[in-house]
C-alpha cells in the first residue's frame, strides 16, 4: 500500500507539474473559469473563498499605493495624481439637445414672457390655496399641516364636494397664485398637482417616500421667516420650467436672519424635497499634535477657531417624479400637455427628462 | 462601456419647413444634401411674446410665394417666405370692420387664396380670414409696402359665420369656392365664396345609449380631397372623429373614437381617403375614412400635444410640430419617424415649401437678396424664381396619379353614403376591428352605385 502511494504521489506530482505549466500558458483561461462551474461543493467553496480573499488583498493593495503615491506627491511638492472619477449614470447621461444653454437669447426673452414672470419679477406675492382630494384622513392632513407651514402665505380650503374647475373659478376671483392638490390614497398621500393660475401650467407629480415632521430624530421646528429656496439640476428645457413653476410658490425676497431653507434637488428625475435650518458656528478646535510637538517650547494653549455650518432638519421630506405637465389650468377631458410621460419614452436608465 | 440606445434616424430627403412659434418667431428649417439631419437655416423676427403667432397660412407656388402670419396682437402680416421681408401688414380690426368693439379678436383661421390656379398679379393676394367671435371676411390686399396700414385694393366682403361660440377650425377646399368653418358651439358649416352664402350646416349626433348629449365642440376641420367639396373630416374635443358628406346627410356618416384626448388637428392627404389625426397628448395616427379604420400610429417618444400636421404635396412625407418644441418628419408610408429638430419654442404651425431643391440653395439666396433690394424689379424676380425652382415632370406625374385615384375613390364613396342614415360609432383603439356587419354593408354596395349616381345628378340639378 505505501509502495503504491510512494509509486504513484511522482506521478501525482508531474500531472501537477503539467498542469501548472498549462495553467501559466493559459493564466487568463484558468482565471476565467468561475467556480459557480464547478460541481462539488466543498471544493466550489474553497476556490470561491480563496477568490474572494485574492480580490480583497488586490484592492487593499491598489488603495494603498494610490494613497502613496498621492503622499508621496505632497512630500516631494509635486501635483498629485488626479483624482479618479466614478462613472454614474447621471455622468454618462444621454445627450440631450434640449438642455438650456446660458447664452440662449430665446430662452430669457421665452422666461420674461411666461406665466411665472410676474411672481418671479416680484410684481405680486405668491398666495397659494391648498386643498385636497374628496377623501382626506390620516397622514393627509397631517402633511398639509406641515406644507403650510413650509410654504409661507398658504391657506388651507376644505375640499368638500367641489369640482376641481369650480375651486380654480374661486381661486381666481380670490387672486390666488397657484393651488397645490394633495391626494391621498388608502390614507396616503401619492401625488400632488400643482396649478398656476390664472392660466398656467398644471404640474402633476407623483408622492412617494413621506416622511413627517415627527418622524424625523432631532427634528427642529420651523420658523415664520420667509426661506431661502434651492433648486437643483433643473437642467432641461421642460426642467427649467418645472423649476419656474416650483419657484413662483415661494415669497422672493428670503429672509436671511431666518436661516430657513427649502431644497428642490432633482437627481434622475426624481425631486427632492427637504427643509432644514442652518446655523454658522465658530468651532474651536486644537491644533494638530505633530505642530504642537514642533512648538512645543511655545506653549500649548495653541486653539484655532474654524467656522462651520450645521444643519437641523425640520419639516417634512418627500420626493416628487412628474408625471404630466398640462397647458393651461386642470382640465382632464380637453386638456394639451407639454408634456406627458409615456412608456415608449423610457429606452435607456441614462435619458432623463428635467 | 454605458449602454447608449439612441435610435438612429434615417434622415430626410430635401424638404423645406417653415415654423412658427408663441414667441412670434419665423424659423425655416431646410434638409440640404441628398438625405441629411433638419437644420435651422434662419429665424425671421424679434422674440417678442405679444407678436406671438396664432395662424398661419402660406401660398405654395412655384413664382411668388406668400406667408401670411396672424398675430396675437391683432395684425395679419404678408412675409416673402424666401427670405422673410415683410409685404404687407393688416389689422384685424381693419378688416372684419367691426366698430364698436374695441379689443382685440384672435384670428381662429387665416386662408390665402389662389395658391394654383391663374397666377395672378406679383402686386396683390387675397385671403380668407376668420375670428375667433365668427366674423369671417374676404379680401385682398397690395403687397409691397410694408406700412400698417396699406390700401386695399377693394373694399372687403364680410358676414356672420355664427351668432354665438367660438370659432376655432376652418379650412378652404381645393377650388378655392367654399370655406369650412366649426368651433365650439358652432355646428360645421360650409359657405360659398362667390356669393357670401351658407349652403350647409351639420347637425349634432343624436344622445347616445345612456341618453347623455355631448355638446358641439369642433377643434379640427378640412376637405377631404382637393377637388371635392362634399366630404369633411372633422375632429371634435370629445375625442371623436367624424365624416360628413354633404350629399347624403347633415348627420356624420362615419365617426371614429381615437383614445382619451381631444382631437387637435386634422390633415387630409393627398390620395382623398387617408387623413392625418394629431391629438392633445402627442398621439398622431393615420385613418382610412372610406371605412373608419386606423391605419397605424406613428410611433415616437412624442410627448407634447400636436398643433399642426403638414402635408408635402410630392414626397411622401408629412411634417408634425406642437407644444413639445419639436419639429418631426414622419414617413407616410412605413410610419417611421424620419427625423427631428428642436427648435425650442412651442410651436403653432407648420407649413412645407413644395418647390424647393437643395443644390440650388445659392440661386435662390442671390434673387431674395435682389428682391430684398429692389422691389419694383418683380418681374426679372419672377424670372431669376423659375431658374431656381424646377421638377415639372414630377408634379405631372403626382397629378396623373391623383387622377386615377380619384376615380377609384369615388366609387368608393358612393357606396359609403349609401349605408343608412344613423352614423356608424365605433372604437378604433389601435387594432381595432370593423363590426362584421358593417363590412358586409359596404362591401355589397356596388349594385346600389349605379343609382345612387343618379339620384346625385338629380340633387345637382335641384
Amino acid at each position: 500500500m505505501v509502495e503504491g502511494k510512494r509509486k504513484r504521489e511522482p506521478a501525482v506530482a508531474g500531472a501537477q507539474v503539467e498542469e501548472e505549466k498549462k495553467s501559466r500558458d493559459g493564466k487568463d483561461k484558468k482565471r476565467r473559469m468561475l467556480p459557480s462551474l464547478i460541481k462539488n461543493k466543498l471544493k466550489r467553496m474553497e476556490v470561491h473563498a480563496k477568490v474572494k480573499r485574492e480580490k480583497r488583498v488586490e484592492k487593499k493593495k491598489k488603495a494603498k499605493a494610490r494613497v502613496d503615491a498621492h503622499k508621496r506627491a505632497l512630500e516631494l511638492g509635486e501635483e498629485p495624481p488626479p483624482v479618479r472619477i466614478p462613472r454614474t449614470i447621471e455622468n454618462t447621461r444621454e445627450p440631450d439637445e434640449t438642455v438650456c444653454k446660458p447664452d440662449d437669447e430665446e430662452l430669457f426673452v421665452g422666461n420674461d414672457a411666461d406665466e411665472f414672470s410676474q411672481i418671479l419679477k416680484q410684481e405680486h406675492a405668491p398666495k397659494i390655496l391648498i386643498t385636497t382630494c374628496r377623501f382626506n384622513s390620516s397622514r393627509g392632513p397631517a402633511f398639509i399641516q406641515e406644507l403650510l407651514s413650509v410654504i409661507p402665505n398658504a391657506h388651507y380650503h376644505k375640499r368638500g364636494t367641489y369640482e376641481l374647475k369650480k375651486i380654480i373659478e374661486y381661486a381666481n376671483k380670490k387672486e390666488f397664485t397657484s393651488i397645490i392638490v394633495v391626494h391621498t390614497n388608502r390614507r396616503e398621500p401619492d401625488a400632488l398637482l400643482i396649478i398656476n393660475l390664472p392660466d398656467g401650467p398644471t404640474a402633476h407629480f407623483k408622492l412617494s417616500k413621506l416622511v413627517l415632521r415627527k418622524d424625523i430624530k432631532n427634528h427642529g421646528n420651523p420658523t415664520s421667516h420667509k426661506p431661502e429656496l434651492v433648486l437643483n439640476n433643473f437642467t432641461t428645457r421642460l426642467g427649467h420650467r418645472v423649476g419656474r413653476l416650483i419657484q413662483s410658490l415661494f415669497p422672493q425676497d428670503p429672509y436671511f436672519r431666518g436661516r430657513r431653507v427649502v431644497t428642490f434637488h432633482n437627481q434622475r428625475d426624481f425631486i427632492f424635497f427637504r427643509h432644514h435650518r442652518y446655523v454658522f458656528e465658530s468651532k474651536e478646535t486644537k491644533v494638530d499634535t505633530k505642530d504642537t510637538a514642533a512648538k512645543n517650547d511655545k506653549g500649548k494653549n495653541l486653539i484655532q477657531t474654524k467656522m462651520i455650518a450645521r444643519l437641523q432638519e425640520c419639516g417634512p421630506r418627500f420626493t416628487l417624479k412628474l408625471i404630466s405637465l398640462q397647458h393651461g389650468t386642470f382640465d382632464s377631458k380637453g386638456g394639451e400637455f407639454e408634456w406627458v410621460h409615456k412608456p415608449e419614452m423610457d429606452t435607456s436608465r441614462r435619458r432623463f427628462f428635467l | 462601456m454605458p449602454r447608449t440606445t439612441t435610435v438612429e434616424c434615417p434622415g430626410c430627403p430635401p424638404i423645406r419647413a417653415l415654423t412658427t412659434d408663441v414667441l412670434g418667431l419665423v424659423k425655416v428649417v431646410e434638409v440640404s444634401g441628398k438625405i441629411g439631419t433638419p437644420k435651422v437655416v434662419e429665424t425671421w423676427g424679434p422674440p417678442d411674446a405679444s407678436r406671438s403667432v396664432v395662424t398661419a397660412s402660406f401660398a405654395d407656388r412655384k413664382t411668388n410665394p406668400l406667408l401670411a402670419v396672424a398675430r396675437k396682437n391683432g395684425l395679419v402680416e404678408f412675409l416673402n417666405p424666401l427670405n422673410g421681408n415683410a409685404l404687407a401688414t393688416v389689422t384685424v380690426k381693419d378688416c372684419v370692420s367691426s366698430s364698436n368693439s374695441t379689443e382685440d379678436e384672435l384670428v381662429a383661421g387665416l386662408h390665402l387664396l389662389g395658391t394654383k390656379g391663374t397666377e395672378l398679379s406679383s402686386k396683390s393676394s387675397t385671403f380668407l380670414m376668420c375670428t375667433e367671435k365668427g366674423k369671417a371676411c374676404l379680401k385682398s390686399i397690395m403687397l409691397g409696402d410694408a406700412s400698417p396700414d396699406s390700401s386695399l385694393a377693394d373694399a372687403p366682403s364680410t358676414w356672420n359665420v355664427c351668432g354665438a361660440g367660438n370659432v376655432l377650425c376652418s379650412s378652404v377646399d381645393g377650388a378655392e369656392n367654399f370655406a369650412l368653418f366649426g368651433g365650439k358651439g358652432v355646428e360645421l358649416n360650409v359657405w360659398d365664396l362667390e356669393k357670401c352664402s351658407k349652403i350647409w350646416t351639420a347637425k349634432s349626433p343624436p344622445c347616445n345609449s345612456l341618453g347623455i348629449f355631448s355638446p358641439t365642440w369642433f377643434t379640427a376641420s378640412t376637405f377631404l380631397s382637393k377637388d371635392d367639396h362634399r366630404k369633411i373630416a372633422a375632429g371634435t374635443n370629445n375625442r371623436q372623429v367624424r365624416l360628413y358628406d354633404i350629399s347624403a346627410q347633415r348627420r356624420p356618416v362615419i365617426s371614429i373614437n381615437f383614445r382619451e384626448s381631444p382631437i387637435k388637428v386634422v390633415t387630409e392627404d393627398l390620395d382623398g381617403y387617408t387623413v392625418y389625426v394629431g391629438t392633445g397628448c402627442g398621439d398622431l395616427a393615420s385613418f382610412d375614412m372610406r371605412t373608419g379604420k386606423l391605419l397605424g400610429c406613428f410611433v415616437g417618444k412624442c410627448s407634447g400635444s400636436i398643433r399642426s400636421i403638414a402635408r408635402h404635396p410630392k414626397l411622401p412625407i408629412i411634417a408634425s410640430c406642437g407644444l413639445d418644441s419639436y419639429l418631426r418628419f414622419w414617413d407616410t408610408k412605413t410610419r417611421q419617424l424620419l427625423s427631428a429638430v428642436f427648435l425650442k419654442q412651442h410651436l403653432t404651425s407648420v407649413l412645407l415649401d413644395s418647390h424647393f431643391s437643395s443644390e440650388e440653395i445659392e440661386p435662390a439666396d442671390q434673387s431674395s437678396d435682389l428682391q430684398a433690394i429692389d422691389h419694383s424689379e418683380v418681374e426679372n424676380d419672377d424670372e431669376l424664381l423659375l431658374l431656381t425652382r424646377k421638377s415639372k415632370t414630377s408634379r405631372k406625374k403626382v397629378q396623373n396619379k391623383i387622377k386615377a385615384e380619384k376615380i377609384k375613390r369615388e366609387s368608393q364613396y358612393d357606396e359609403m353614403s349609401d349605408e343608412d342614415d344613423e352614423p356608424t360609432t365605433f372604437d378604433a383603439d389601435d387594432d381595432d376591428e370593423m363590426p362584421a356587419t358593417k363590412r358586409k354593408k359596404t362591401l355589397g354596395g356596388k349594385e346600389k352605385n349605379v343609382r345612387l349616381k343618379q339620384k346625385k345628378s338629380k340633387k345637382r340639378i335641384g
